[in-house]
């Protein structure tokens, strides 16, 4: 018995050994406080400030109006008078339309055929043509949904027209024009704004990436500097080395918990994100977010040799990360290949829950893959983490070990 | 020119000596281009999973179900009897979006009463939502449609009356260099470059400010014949040469082999890429004078460089940002590429139409001069300081 509780407490003394000069390391080194502190709070505040307005309103467009009737310039009005697109140019040539799209004064062009009003006069289909710029896709989602919304009214408007003439008017009419109606509800993003959609992913790769980056580059340090400096103590080396890793990973979580309380549940606040999750949610989900992104960088961070290799491997995985995890790309639309080397990542189901639940309001049993996700991943790279630093204290049994 | 050639020289049998970096690079940027070729290969998602809550359970509900399964855009996975049990599965993120029917649908269409449906999509993922809410809506709209035709013909109108009455307007819509209103050149063509860019940038920082770590400035500039100058240009045309010819063959890659379409000429597109790796390797010399400090060069290097992705403006419109912002992406060379990518290939434009981005290119190198005045500083200080210490 006794020796057990000797084992215990020796045990927790070499963690808060581990622990304490784990933090020594890191408020020592600026690269990794630039990363940890001014990294994780700077970034989100940029990107809040560069995707401060949710959608593109009044986007230029340019008009030729072969027609010069009254249904065409009603329609021009009418497209003027959308929030999306601003009719900026009425040109008397699609050629001189053309000229204005080219030198990028205009995103849209918007024609009407000579034939537009005497068509409609006979009864017929009238047609009109758009020219959307492509090169952005909200450009083209801004013109396409300011022009189709004026359509739809004005077939509304002119529907009730021909019905007038064919004798039925009123609440006749309107029923015969929809007679099944259909409202659209637009579910955990009214405005379908680009910045909530982006944003909350945003930040909780932010919280993935410099974790990884800092803890790549403290362990690239190490090795770098590691031929004279001892970062295990000595009296640990034969000892069980879980008690390093433990130690390793508690200093990180200390700095990560305020930090991840700023940059996801305090910053979605004060930019009027969608929070619609509840915090007990959140912060039971964190906890293996944090724990699996550590246990990962640790692994990822023993085959680190150098200091800036780690920087530019985090760079290079930045985008790929935003990418596989499902947030611009749907996941039910990801090669198979793809979607299974995406599980390697906590950022994968990190990035996946935080929104679910922050945006979704989802709880927690709606994210339980997710959830399970992140311990198995932690457990893993626990293990494997273990694993390799006890090769490590094998092989260098006579020198210093940098971890 | 003779030292200049020394120099280049050095730094080639330098690359022999620990090519580690460069095939660290080189790797990394091959990664990501068969990453995200093979990632969006559709293009444009298709069968996005939806479902239906279907309460009515009648021959016009089923009937809808298929006609909606039918469709390209979407695919019905599911059908509830509940909305809460369909909001639940989009939290689960089985489905984007799903269409409820009420019950007593089929018999109000037959009564000429005004049932209501009800269509719900997830916006809170922009691409997916936005496209299965586009297809659900057409549906919506034709369903609407074929009722009205079916009372038409009833009461005896001709075909071409009935298509008149049903749309009397339409939209012929032609997206401009992006007929299929596929998703891969928004994103490829300007990340793509950027992301060689960034390795660039990151590199040469590295690069510069290890001949000072390793104190091998005088060396090197020796090699040069003491001209900071020549120095860099020597040091750095290998990697501007190889960095510039993976994005050519990248380019290649994408307007050939994936058929994106370029309408201007792939030369000028080519001349580009070159004067972009040439800025962000001038801002790379720019960060080095300026930090003398290698692992925080590094880092605020890949911090500038991180940021080049936003600042471009090709997902999110520059012009949607706030006015400081839109001044300051002009100092990201990757929004000069990106607007004479667009420029030269969406609309085929000439030479007198891009050549400002081109000249914005060029203004970079002013960047890398000051940044070599101040190294030709540091290696000056350095030498005074070893002076001191004999």
């Amino acid at each position: 018995m006794k020796n057990f509780w000797h084992n215990i407490t020796s045990g927790l003394k070499d963690i808060y050994d581990v622990f304490t000069l784990e933090l020594y390391r890191i408020f020592t080194d600026g690269g990794v406080m630039l990363i940890f502190f001014v990294g994780s709070l700077l970034y989100p505040l940029i990107f809040g400030a560069i995707y401060k307005h949710e959608c593109i309103r009044n986007l230029p467009v340019a008009v030729v109006d072969d027609s010069q009737s009254a249904p065409s310039q009603r329609f021009i009005h009418e497209l003027d008078a959308t929030p999306e697109v601003n009719v900026n140019y009425n040109c008397n040539t699609l050629s001189e339309a053309e000229t204005l799209m080219r030198q990028r004064k205009v995103n849209g062009i918007v024609y009407f055929p000579n034939d537009y009003s005497d068509r409609l006069a006979k009864g017929e289909t009238a047609r009109l043509c758009l020219f959307c710029d492509m090169s952005s896709f909200l450009y083209y989602r801004s013109v396409f949904t300011g022009a189709s919304s004026v359509m739809l009214d004005e077939m509304k408007h002119i529907e009730l027209e021909r019905y007038a003439m064919a004798g039925v008017t009123g609440q006749d009419a309107e029923t015969a024009i929809t007679p099944v109606p259909y409202e659209d509800v637009k579910l955990f993003s009214p405005a379908g704004g680009f910045t909530s959609f982006l944003v909350p992913a945003l930040l909780a790769l932010v919280i993935h990436q410099t974790l990884f980056l800092g803890i790549g580059i403290l362990s690239g340090t190490a090795r770098e500097e590691g031929q004279t400096v001892a970062i295990v103590p000595e009296r640990l080396r034969n000892r069980s080395v879980y008690r390093v890793v433990i130690g390793r990973s508690l200093a990180y979580l200390m700095i990560y918990i305020p930090l991840v309380a700023i940059d996801l549940v305090l910053l979605p606040r004060v930019f009027g994100l969608p929070h619609i999750g509840r915090l007990d949610d959140l912060c039971l989900f964190f906890l293996p977010f944090l724990l699996a992104t550590i246990a990962f960088s640790m692994t990822v961070g023993s085959f680190v040799r150098q200091r800036d290799t780690g920087i530019i491997v985090c760079i290079f995985f930045s985008v790929v990360l935003l990418f596989l995890s499902g947030v611009v790309w749907p996941r039910s639309n990801m090669p198979l290949f793809w979607k299974y080397f995406s599980y390697l990542f906590p950022s994968t189901h990190g990035i996946q829950g935080f929104i679910r639940i922050n945006s979704l309001g989802a709880h927690l049993k709606q994210v339980q893959f997710e959830y399970q996700m992140l311990w198995v991943q932690s457990g893993l790279y626990f293990l494997i983490t273990c694993l390799l630093y006890r090769v490590k204290f094998f092989k260098y049994e006579d020198r210093a070990v940098c971890i | 020119m003779k030292h200049l050639w020394n120099c280049f020289c050095r730094e080639l049998g330098l690359i022999k000596e620990s090519p580690r970096y460069l095939i660290l690079l080189t790797a990394g940027i091959l990664f990501s281009y068969v990453f995200f070729l093979t990632f969006m290969h559709e293009g444009q998602p298709e069968n996005l999973p939806i479902a239906v809550v279907d309460q009515d359970g009648s021959y016009l509900s089923r009937r809808l179900c298929h006609e909606i399964d039918a469709t390209q855009g979407v695919d019905v996975v599911a059908v509830y009897n509940s909305h809460s049990e369909a909001r639940e599965a989009m939290q689960r993120q089985e489905i984007f979006a799903f269409l409820e029917i009420p019950a007593g649908t089929y018999s109000e269409v037959l009564d000429f009463k005004t049932p209501h449906l009800a269509l719900y999509s997830n916006n809170a993922y922009l691409l997916a939502g936005t496209l299965s809410y586009k297809t659900l809506s057409t549906i919506g709209k034709l369903t609407s449609a074929a009722v009205q035709r079916e009372v038409m013909r009833k009461k005896g109108y001709s075909e071409d009356q009935i298509m008149g009455m049903i749309q009397p307007i339409e939209i012929d819509a032609h997206l401009i260099s992006n007929p299929w209103g596929s998703y891969l050149p928004y994103v490829l063509t300007t990340m793509l470059p950027g992301i060689i860019g960034v390795m660039a940038l990151l590199l040469t920082v590295y690069l510069v400010t290890n001949e000072y770590k390793l104190k091998t400035e005088k060396i090197w500039l020796s090699t040069a014949g003491d001209n900071m100058l020549n120095a860099l240009i020597g040091k750095l045309l290998p990697y501007t040469c190889w960095f510039t010819l993976i994005g050519i063959i990248g380019n290649m890659v994408m307007f050939g082999f994936s058929h994106f379409v370029c309408l201007g000429s792939f030369f000028a597109l080519s001349v580009a890429l070159l004067l972009f790796v040439m800025a962000m390797q001038a801002m790379g010399v720019f960060l080095a004078g300026l930090i003398p400090d290698q692992h925080l060069a590094v880092s605020v290097a890949a911090i500038y460089g991180m940021l080049s992705f936003s600042m471009s403006g090709f997902s999110y419109p520059v012009v949607s940002m706030p006015p400081a912002l839109q001044a300051i992406s002009y100092v990201f060379p990757l929004r000069h590429y990106y607007l004479t990518y667009a420029d030269v290939a969406m609309f085929g434009a000439t030479f007198t139409q891009y050549w400002s981005h081109l000249c914005w290119l060029l203004c970079f190198m002013m960047a890398g001069c000051i940044g070599g005045l101040l190294l030709n500083r540091w290696a000056k200080s350095n030498s005074d300081d070893a002076a001191i210490e004999c």
